[in-house]
């Protein structure tokens, strides 16, 4: 035990790295505000906790249409991964790698164009197409981001499932499309329901989109950014709360899926 | 054309709708970004727009990314080697820890950095209480360009080095434990087992989180725009001041298109790395 000295303090160190912003939040949104905000040196611990921040929030300022816009976003981009991640991702596991490695870098690329270059550039094209400020053109872009994701996720799953099920399939007689919709998607299902999930996730989270494709209909990122800029600190601390439960949930489940390689873009193997 | 690629036609119109979609949302946007930036607003060529960002602090915008990024990428690749040494080992309560070590990754940037923004005040804030408890008096955390600098690194580093954590940890398993039976028998301590053993075997993977991480690293935008809004300038934040303060969008295109050619430097590098391996 005594050796192991290094290791627990290790442990506590990190762990109190990672929890303490988490941990203010929690004071600020559950104080009042004499004892976090208003307090020049606020005290570490919570004194007199309260409610009264949250039903004020909620009660004075709008949370369902920016909650219901940014779930609304999520789920359209979540949709749009997966209908384009799965054929792309079959196609990518079955190509020979000489094709399929060219196309895997060009989807790459788009995972690593700065955000506020693409989205500038498409406002003004949005303003003409009066896409601008809409949830459809919104999830659109936002699949930018998730569709790498959707396509390494689907081209793992697909990969997995030998092709030797295929193969027989077809000599049993069965026809491409129903080989496809019987024995390709139900094997897959998990795979495409974390891809789905993932997605919807990061479309949760995003901001540098949502913040200029749609500044006038904001989601809930962009909501809360506005309630800080304006000053109603305890509103965005008690939307922020409320915003992370979802995340943090959905982060816990997947984490088998949120491994280095798919993060890092597929470039570690 | 060989058999074999006869054979990928089918596949490839599965990959289309892909392709299709990246090139019409992506690629043709930045190309006609970078085109009209080179536009006057009556449709003329022109350097003008160039020649008006110098004007704004495009010099300063350029060296705060790079300093902001080297700096978080360094605490980033110190903290993740220090996670992903732990999670090597096997210990009570190791799975929890490896949920606390992943917990930044589900929350949104903005919420990280309105987290950071409460503990670095300029007046008083959490870190301040702490300083006080020390016997230390309190620091306005933007006095200065490296300071506030500083606070958008530490934000970052703590958002971010869950990525760096994954990565390592996927080459420290990879590092074959006999080697470090092996030393030990010869005697090398801790340290020197960390030296000799952990840090060679871990070149190609500290590099590869390196570049990966240095791609995003230049993209921060709702973090520093939170904790600092666009003074001092990052290049994102720079755009973004542009395009929602100036009449038209050519400026903001034509700062947007340096960001774009600064990004295609380690774009090329990203894709280099990865036809090596």
């Amino acid at each position: 035990m005594r050796k192991n000295i290094p290791l627990w303090v290790g442990v506590a160190v990190m762990t109190a790295y990672f929890l303490f912003p988490l941990y203010v939040l929690l004071l600020i949104a559950f104080n009042p505000a004499k004892f976090t905000i208003e307090a020049l040196y606020p005290p570490p611990i919570f004194k007199q906790p309260t409610l009264n921040n949250f039903i004020l929030a909620f009660t004075q300022y709008n949370f369902v249409s920016p909650f219901l816009r940014s779930a609304s976003v999520a789920t359209l981009v979540g949709i749009f991964s997966v209908a384009l991640g799965i054929p792309a991702g079959y196609g990518l596991g079955r190509l020979s790698s000489s094709l399929a490695y060219p196309l895997l870098v060009l989807v790459l690329i788009t995972n690593m164009m700065p955000g506020i270059v693409v989205a500038v550039p498409i406002s003004t094209e949005f303003i003409r197409l009066r896409l601008f400020n809409s949830v459809l053109g919104l999830a659109l872009v936002q699949t930018l981001v998730t569709l790498p994701l959707a396509i390494f996720i689907m081209q793992g799953t697909f990969s997995s499932i030998p092709r030797e099920v295929e193969y027989q399939a077809r000599l049993d007689g069965g026809r491409f499309r129903s080989i496809i919709t019987r024995i390709l998607i139900p094997v897959a299902l998990p795979g495409i329901i974390a891809a789905f999930l993932i997605s919807w996730m990061f479309s949760w989270d995003e901001f540098t989109y949502a913040v200029i494709l749609s500044p006038i209909k904001p989601t809930l990122p962009v909501e809360i950014y506005y309630s800080i800029t304006r000053g109603n600190l305890l509103t965005g601390v008690a939307f922020s709360l409320i915003f992370t439960i979802p995340v943090i949930v959905l982060t816990v489940a997947l984490q088998r899926y949120l491994k280095g390689e798919y993060l890092s873009g597929g470039v570690v193997r | 054309m060989k058999p074999t690629d006869r054979r990928d036609i089918p596949y490839l119109f599965f990959v289309l709708p892909a392709i299709i979609y990246v090139g019409y949302f992506a690629f043709y946007p930045s190309f006609s970004g970078v085109y009209r930036s080179f536009l006057s607003p009556h449709g003329g060529f022109t350097l003008n727009n160039y020649d008006e960002l110098l004007y704004y602090n495009l010099g300063a915008a350029i060296l705060n990314t790079v300093i902001v990024s080297f700096g978080a990428l360094i605490i980033q690749l110190f903290l993740g080697l220090v996670v992903a040494s732990i999670l090597v080992w096997e210990f009570r309560g190791k799975k929890l820890f490896s949920t606390v070590t992943i917990i930044p990754m589900g929350i949104a940037t903005v919420v990280a950095a309105i987290a950071y923004s409460f503990i670095f005040e300029p007046r008083g804030g959490y870190a301040n209480t702490l300083m006080h408890a020390l016997g230390l008096g309190g620091i306005n955390w933007y006095s200065n360009t490296p300071l506030s600098l500083l606070v958008v690194m530490i934000a970052d580093s703590w958002k971010n080095t869950p990525i760096f954590t994954l990565i390592l940890l996927a080459g420290l398993s990879s590092i074959p434990r006999d080697l470090y039976h092996a030393a030990a028998l010869d005697g090398a301590g801790v340290l020197s087992r960390f030296v000799h053993v952990t840090l060679p075997n871990m070149r190609k993977f500290i590099a590869i989180a390196l570049i990966i991480r240095g791609v995003q690293e230049f993209n921060i935008f709702a973090l520093p725009l939170i904790l600092i809004g666009e003074h001092p300038p990052l290049l994102t934040t720079f755009v973004y001041d542009l395009y929602s303060t100036s009449p038209t969008v050519y400026i903001s295109l034509a700062a947007a298109t340096i960001l774009l050619a600064l990004m295609t430097v380690f774009i090329a590098l990203n894709i280099a790395m990865g036809g090596r391996r």
